[in-house]
């Protein structure tokens, strides 16, 4: 036939030709900015550049707008604040060399740093503190991560270089809270230039050792050095936080070596990283504490012998290994160790046969429970809760688990006790800054939602006044075996399933050092440099 | 050519409708799922107040039809609204991002015709042959691949192992070679088929075999006889891989971190942004007409037989 005829012809379709042809219009198309997308080779300091993959594409660059620790991290290059705290969960200086006290706790004094110039050489001084602090507490500013300040209630410059801060009622994690990004210090001119606006502050100028430089959305970020930085001088010229959501991806980048840095790859793929030999795996401390929160309204999950019950059932070690990659340390207090006010309450050592003997005597043996778990939002979240699922039927309870897209679980998570559709619910809880204050939000009955995020519903009278006490404790000692009582109650009343901190980790070249990491799930890599 | 010209302002003025409706039901959409826009915006260490506040800055306070109103008359003054997640105005937050994404959808179209053609008047011309076969096996690969998983593959051999290409981003310009090629695949393996089917089914007409038996070479009776004739339907698929390439390039985005509008729709879905989402949702359906409308004057070039 006519096919076949056509066939034995063999006419030449130059597919090589259209490939070659093709090749050419791809290089001909490129994309506007050839900026090189990395890294080192240079010699010295001079033009080095640094890049770091993130995962989150930037809201926003006003430190007061902050929402998540990737974003404030690249911020913090930038803008520095009055305090920070340390590794050994101390309270340091950066802008404000003292910061006292008063006996009654309010008022705060804080005695600043001389010399200091913001980057657009605006002194920084008393009045540039004045106008931040106000800032960040002014009603018609949005500030989601403002509850801190809630205390505050006005500040004056009493000279050049001493502010002093009054409290409505005292306060003792105000101090703490100071090291937050969203207190970090702006110049207050910068927010009438470069098209900023006091409201909608786009284009951050601080005190950091780098000068905000150009965002290209969905892509970059890039940052230069600070000529007249006040502190040691960084090494690297230009530092280009990219943007690349894929955790994968991240990881070819680190493996390809066009990137320096990244944080977050594929948690399966941690143990491969820690065996190779050109890159270098940190598993940072982080102090997001990952639990199940139940629903202490519940008629079954009311009975605190029910709640003990399934703390006993999970085999959280074995979870950890096995299923998040080790990238996770068990709980053994209702916070993470890296608080202040944290300390060893116990452990729920996995034991099944207690676990069934205790749902016997609490009659609620072969009980039916949901849980509903967020999916990709915390280290093998769905993962675990379907580990945890398997454990919870072993000792004979049925077990529903249902995935959710974030917003729409928050939204049912948060809805008030009378409209809980779940029993039980995988939950992350990330402290803005290291204090047990933040944390123990989660157990009084102020934060029961709607209110707030107190999801588990809990509550008890012996807790809420230890709490109420450390509110307003200022003497350091006497807080913090205050929040030690108080986890003590909460940890054997089991509101949670207490499950683990998971790590936060950071992979980098092995052909750099001096990369480090702040248990707020922030690296810390502003002194990164060449390892020889 | 004048009833064509008439059928494309018909055309266009019931899209104006078609976009009505698109705006409804996205404004509808939105507002039916579950999730408070205040409370993700403002994240989880926020207090109630703080979370009310925004509420009220976002206006989602006010009733559905008053939201709705203010949302179309910004639109009938180009106003899209502002960004809840960046506070930059919407036009600008797409405009930013759609050049990546039409350059993306652009170049993979070029590879997906040209390879696609060439393979099915290759494997038609060659019909049952093992270059036919081998074709058609490819083809089937191409459909059925994740492209997430073709896109690591590609990353893996291309940046990690021969280390010739970026791995991911948009500053280089080799940056566009993987995404291009990984958004290809599916496409030139669906127009191949068609190209295929089409050129078998005109290879057996009797114009082709009077070409033939005038004497004309090979290459001028496949191309300029067959092809030509068997184009109408490989043009319409081109045209809907073209329009899905557009809204479909969400995953291939994320792997190869392109800064497209597909990553901004999805970032922004997951925020509750709605006024982002439906500028998106709003800018896909009138780019979809257009194409449509594009298609319709590239049928009447390639067969003057057609009138509307």
């Amino acid at each position: 036939m006519n096919t076949t005829t056509a066939r034995r012809r063999n006419p030449r379709i130059r597919s090589l030709a259209a490939v070659a042809a093709l090749g050419l219009l791809i290089s001909a198309c490129s994309v506007s900015d050839p900026e090189a997308p990395s890294s080192e080779g240079s010699e010295g300091g001079e033009d080095a550049t640094f890049s770091i993959a993130v995962g989150i594409d930037p809201d926003t660059f006003d430190p007061a707008g902050q929402t998540t620790t990737t974003v404030s991290n690249m911020v913090d290059y930038v803008v520095e604040t009055l305090v920070r705290i340390n590794d050994e969960g101390e309270i340091e200086g950066v802008l404000a060399e003292s910061f006292e006290t008063s006996d009654d706790g309010l008022t705060i004094t804080l005695g600043l740093r001389e010399g200091v110039q913001f980057q657009d050489g605006t002194p920084f001084d008393a009045e540039a503190v004045v106008f931040n602090l106000e800032r960040i507490t002014d009603p018609d500013l949005t500030v989601p991560q403002g509850a801190a300040f809630a205390a505050f209630q006005s500040v004056t410059a009493v000279d050049d270089s001493t502010v002093e801060i009054t409290l409505s009622q005292p306060s003792p994690g105000f101090v703490s809270a100071l090291s937050a990004t969203v207190a970090g210090m702006i110049s207050p001119a910068s927010v009438e230039a470069e098209g900023n606006t006091y409201q909608e502050y786009s284009h951050p100028i601080g005190t950091g050792p780098y000068v905000f430089g150009e965002y290209t959305a969905g892509e970059s970020v890039t940052v230069t050095k600070y000529a007249d930085y006040w502190g040691e001088e960084p090494y690297y010229q230009t530092v280009v936080f990219r943007v690349v959501p894929e955790a994968a991806t991240r990881e070819s980048l680190l493996l390809a070596g066009q990137v320096d840095m990244i944080i977050l790859p594929p948690v399966s793929d941690i143990e491969s990283l820690q065996g190779n030999d050109d890159v270098e795996v940190l598993l940072a401390e982080s102090d997001r504490t990952i639990y199940i929160a139940l629903d202490n309204n519940d008629p079954l999950l009311s009975n605190p012998q029910v709640r003990q019950a399934l703390n006993y059932a999970v085999d959280k070690q074995t979870i950890i290994d096995s299923v998040l990659f080790g990238a996770a340390e068990e709980l053994d207090a209702p916070m993470a160790p890296s608080l202040f006010g944290y300390c060893e309450t116990g452990t729920y050592d996995y034991d099944p046969d207690r676990a069934r003997q205790m749902l016997a005597d609490a009659g609620a043996e072969g009980a039916s429970l949901d849980l509903l778990t967020p999916s990709g939002r915390y280290v093998q979240d769905a993962q675990a809760s379907e580990a945890i699922a398997g454990y919870l039927r072993e000792v004979g309870l049925e077990v529903n688990v249902t995935t959710s897209d974030f917003p729409s679980f928050l939204a049912r998570v948060t809805a008030p006790s009378s409209e809980q559709t779940v029993d039980m619910h995988l939950l992350g809880w990330a402290p803005a800054y290291l204090d047990a204050d933040f944390q123990m939000q989660m157990f009084r009955e102020a934060t029961h939602p709607p209110a707030g995020l107190g999801t588990a519903f809990y509550t008890n009278p012996q807790v809420e006044e230890l709490l109420a006490q450390a509110d307003v404790e200022t003497d350091r000692d006497t807080r913090e075996q205050l929040y030690c009582d108080a986890s003590q109650v909460i940890w054997d009343d089991a509101p949670w399933i207490f499950l683990w901190t998971q790590s936060f980790p950071i992979v980098h070249s092995a052909e750099v050092t001096g990369i480090g990491s702040t248990p707020v799930e922030k690296f810390d890599a502003i002194y990164a440099r060449p390892a020889s | 050519m004048k009833g064509t010209a008439a059928h494309i302002v018909r055309t266009l003025l019931l899209s104006l409708i078609t976009l009505f409706g698109v705006s409804v039901l996205i404004f509808l959409m939105l507002r039916v799922l579950p999730g408070d826009p205040a409370r993700v915006l403002a994240g989880l260490n926020a207090s109630e107040d703080q979370v009310a506040r925004i509420r009220a800055d976002l206006g989602l306070d006010d009733s559905l039809f008053s939201q709705y109103g203010s949302f179309l008359t910004g639109l009938l003054q180009g106003d899209l609204g502002q960004s809840a997640r960046t506070s930059q105005p919407v036009t600008q937050e797409i405009g930013v991002r759609l050049p990546a994404t039409l350059m993306l959808a652009v170049v993979a179209t070029i590879i997906g015709t040209i390879a696609g053609v060439t393979a099915g008047v290759v494997a038609a011309v060659r019909r049952n042959s093992l270059v036919d076969h081998v074709i058609s096996s490819v083809a089937m690969m191409g459909v059925s691949m994740p492209v997430y998983w073709l896109g690591l593959l590609l990353i893996l051999l291309f940046a990690v192992t021969l280390g010739w290409l970026p791995a991911a981003g948009s500053g280089d310009p080799l940056s566009i070679v993987l995404p291009a090629v990984t958004l290809a695949a599916f496409s030139t393996a669906l127009i191949s088929r068609m190209t295929r089917a089409s050129m078998l089914e005109v290879l057996g007409q009797d114009y082709v075999r009077t070409a033939e038996a005038k004497g004309a070479p090979p290459r001028t009776v496949i191309i300029r006889h067959a092809l030509r004739n068997a184009f109408i339907p490989i043009l319409t698929v081109i045209s809907l891989q073209f329009g899905a390439l557009l809204g479909g390039a969400v995953l291939t985005e994320t792997v190869f971190g392109w800064p497209g509008i597909g990553r901004l729709l999805v970032d922004s879905i997951g925020a509750r942004d709605f006024a982002v989402v439906q500028g998106i949702v709003l800018v896909y359906a009138a780019a979809f007409i257009l194409l449509n409308v594009i298609v319709d004057v590239l049928y009447v070039v390639i067969d003057p037989r057609i009138r509307y």
